[in-house]
């Protein structure tokens, strides 16, 4: 599929440039996106990932969220399918398991995601992997983890979150549980760890020879980023609670209402930056040690502090509000939404927002490369692929099976 | 288990030079991988991460204990021309760099990018602010709070029309620039080995987060589509969401696929539900969206948690607890999976629970050495060993307070 960019990203290296990731090759087997991300990252930087997908259903991201003029592929599909090339391969037939082992002899990495025990089922254990090239690096995703009591539940984002216990924080107190800002947070956080392993394990494959398996739980990879969360139940017996907007941490810090109903973000994590706060407020009073100037106190008088901050804000409006604090040093921002991000010229300048031109579904826009490197910038190459575009190129060139036989396979659907 | 020298990144030497966990966060990852992390902290205070959070009986915070893991703690006041020059000279033998000042900070002190690249062309250098080193906005302060509203995550998180509330955490953003910027670091890493030339990374705060949000861009690029806050529920699935338990307790269920929730009734033993004519298909029960909740929520609210679980995990229903951390501690999967690791700290006299090592290599996993150093507590035996200063020139440096 050619996709063409219509605006310069601000990563653009020249076509030629060698990327930290060319020369290696990747299988997607996985579905949606807890895992398949990994390979997305490393496409970005110059990986070849091949998207290995059932010749009738496809991956079902593709059918996952906001449809588009392309029958095979919806919005999602089309951002987090990128620089993917789709080779269709029955694994529940035996042609299409010798395929797919010739594949994974020809490749570096291996990701999947499947609940734990059926890549197995079909006759494609590690040992198995392991026996057809010994230097295979393969990234297992699961809700649980490939061990354990709950190894074969069935877990997603959602439920992820709420088993590692990041769902039980996000929200009032006292008040339902909700979504901690988007459902699939989970599902990109364990692919970055994979992303991470993958990168680790190929540096040992390196010095070695000698691949490995990758084991993340989507549940442990949320667990893993909840700071002092275990520590303090460990030592102290502290269960935190849901907190609204605010935080443990610091008060001010939190979210306000400003006079035109828009919102902003204030982050008043140190006593200097209260300080500064109360003058842009002016009432430096505020600050004085026998009202609200330590932080201990402003934590005891929570909801008072909040009130004056929400009366402040909410006499202006939030253009006012955003430039007295800048104004003021004080940590500011707005609460975006994402028409407001399509707005905001930081997005633009920094190139978060790339635009390009899908064959089939017109202009798309879509998040751009991170992180930045400077002298090997990712970039993108195309949107999720049609299903199985590159299924001929890929057994023809790569596993050498002939036309004839193609022609045969497709016959019996093992591509 | 493998020992220290075959880890994956032994023989890898990292400065972090960096504050709180962003970027502090890339170098603990790559620690746990074999790394050698050299934590360099202003002489008083050092890093503020050390008053982040609860604080233990040797006042640093139980957040530095655990996300300093590994790391080995050294002095340098970089405001000092003989610090400056203490730290080119420990840039000349790292790799890797890891440093989230606000933009323009180490320049200032004449150890930015250009100035540190020349004493090292090899570098790999890890930049994480709010905003990222260029754009109109880059001087402002950033934290994680301002990252997530900035991002649109936070607009996205409440109920609807309620106020936004906290993703979760207030350090989500932090912990996800770590992430992004460990995976730029490894990729750069590659990219030296092969051609013998460093490069920084450049990440904004705010970019992580917004990189995760699916297709919010593009649905409003193509259809003008603005998402609100929907509680615990989305728009292209039901029942999804979290329902209070007769115990008062909750639980989260993501009926995604129509199997999924054919399985959910069966748990609730009312497999009719999942007949066509009644709540078969998604289209249909997002249309009854508040009918289906509520058939849902007058269940959940008719059983203990514990029976409800057993029912749906008996019939391979899309549902699991909303966790504190008190039921993590208690979970059994938690401790097969090896997810907590007690670790006995000396200068406290206690043992600390930590989580471990995310992800786990089955053949060269991650460990964690110690918990995090005392403020300077290797100071003298890194100067010592990269830079082979004795104890005199040591003596003197702390007399003169550059360490």
């Amino acid at each position: 599929m050619a996709t063409t960019q219509t605006e310069e990203p601000v990563s653009s290296p020249p076509a030629d440039a060698r990327l930290p990731m060319t020369g290696v090759r990747v299988i997607d087997v996985g579905t949606f996106l807890a895992g398949p991300y990994a390979a997305s990252i490393l496409a970005e930087f110059g990986a070849e990932v091949l998207k290995v997908e059932h010749p009738i259903a496809g991956d079902p991201m593709r059918h996952f969220g906001t449809a588009t003029k392309r029958h095979d592929a919806t919005l999602a599909w089309l951002s987090e399918a990128r620089n993917r090339k789709s080779v269709t391969l029955d694994l529940h037939q035996k042609r299409g398991i010798e395929l797919f082992l010739q594949l994974v002899a020809k490749s570096d990495v291996l990701i999947e995601n499947f609940r734990p025990g059926t890549m197995e089922s079909w006759g494609l254990s590690w040992d198995v992997l392991r026996e057809v090239n010994p230097g295979l690096v393969m990234l297992r995703v699961s809700g649980y983890g490939q061990t354990g009591p709950y190894r074969t539940r069935s877990g997603f984002s959602h439920i992820a979150h709420s088993f590692g216990g990041l769902s039980y924080l996000a929200g009032f107190p006292g008040e339902s549980p909700v979504t901690p800002g988007t459902s699939p947070l989970g599902d990109y956080v364990s692919s970055i760890f994979g992303a991470i392993g993958i990168l680790v394990a190929l540096r040992h494959k390196q010095k070695t020879g000698r691949g490995q398996v990758i084991d993340v739980g989507i549940y442990e990879a949320v667990f893993r980023i909840l700071d002092e969360l275990p520590a303090a139940y460990g030592l102290f017996g502290k269960v935190r609670e849901r907190e609204g907007s605010g935080s443990f941490i610091a008060v001010p810090h939190g979210h306000f209402r400003c006079k035109d109903g828009r919102w902003v973000a204030i982050a008043c994590t140190t006593q200097k930056m209260f300080e500064r706060f109360t003058q842009v407020m002016q009432r430096p009073e505020l600050n004085s040690s026998s009202m609200y100037g330590e932080q201990a106190k402003r934590l005891a008088a929570r909801d008072e502090v909040n009130a004056i901050v929400n009366e402040w804000t909410g006499s202006f409006t939030r253009d006012e509000v955003m430039k007295l604090c800048i104004d003021g040093e004080v940590p500011v921002g707005k609460l975006n939404s994402i028409q407001d991000i399509f707005e905001d010229e930081h997005f633009k300048f920094r190139g978060n927002l790339v635009e390009l031109e899908d064959d089939g579904a017109g202009k798309v826009t879509v998040p751009g490369v991170v992180p930045r490197l400077s002298e090997t910038p990712g970039r993108i190459t195309n949107l999720g692929p049609p299903l199985g575009d590159s299924t001929y190129e890929v057994l023809i060139g790569l596993l050498g099976v002939s036309a004839e036989e193609i022609a045969d396979l497709r016959r019996r659907r093992v591509v | 288990m493998n020992k220290e020298n075959d880890l994956p990144l032994a023989g890898i030497r990292v400065i972090d030079v960096a504050t709180v966990i962003a970027a502090p966060f890339c170098a603990t990852l790559l620690g746990e991988f074999g790394a050698d992390v050299i934590k360099v902290e202003h002489p008083v205070g050092g890093d503020t991460c050390r008053a982040f959070g609860t604080p233990t009986k040797r006042k640093d915070t139980l957040t530095w204990l655990s996300e300093a893991r590994n790391k080995r703690s050294v002095t340098l006041d970089l405001h000092h021309a003989e610090g400056k020059r203490l730290f080119k000279e420990l840039v000349a033998q790292c790799d890797v760099l890891c440093e989230n000042f606000r933009p323009g900070t180490l320049e200032k002190w004449g150890i930015g990018w250009e100035a540190l690249q020349e004493i090292n062309p090899r570098l790999v250098m890890l930049r994480i602010s709010g905003y990222g080193q260029d754009g109109p906005y880059k001087d402002r302060p950033g934290f994680a709070r301002i990252a997530h509203a900035v991002s649109g995550i936070a607009y996205l998180c409440g109920m609807p029309r309620g106020t936004p509330v906290t993703p979760g955490s207030t350090t989500l953003a932090d912990y996800m620039s770590g992430l992004y910027g460990c995976v730029g670091v490894l990729m750069a890493l590659r990219h030296r080995d092969e051609t013998g030339r460093g490069q920084y990374i450049d990440l904004g705060l705010y970019e992580s987060a917004f990189r995760c949000s699916e297709e919010l861009a593009p649905a409003y690029a193509m259809y003008g589509t603005v998402r609100e806050r929907k509680g615990p529920h989305i728009e292209v699935a039901c029942p999804y969401g979290h329902f209070p338990t007769h115990d008062g307790k909750w639980v989260a269920i993501a009926c995604t696929t129509d199997k999924l929730f054919a399985r959910l009734a069966d748990a609730m033993g009312r497999p009719e539900l999942a007949s066509s004519v009644v709540y078969g298909e998604q289209k249909t029960r997002i249309a009854s969206r508040d009918e289906v909740n509520e058939v849902v929520r007058d269940w959940c609210g008719s059983l203990n948690r514990e029976e409800l679980l057993k029912r749906c995990y008996d019939a391979h229903a899309p549902v699991g607890p909303i966790n504190n951390i008190a039921d993590i501690f208690g979970d059994r999967q938690f401790h097969a999976r090896r997810n907590l690791v007690a670790i006995d700290e000396p200068t406290i006299g206690e043992t600390v629970i930590v989580p471990n090592v995310v992800p786990r290599l089955s053949e060269t996993p991650g460990r964690i050495k110690r918990l995090g150093p005392k403020l300077g507590e290797h100071t003298a035996e890194v100067l010592g060993e990269l830079l082979g200063l004795d104890a005199a020139a040591i003596g003197d440096l702390r007399k003169q307070r550059v360490i």
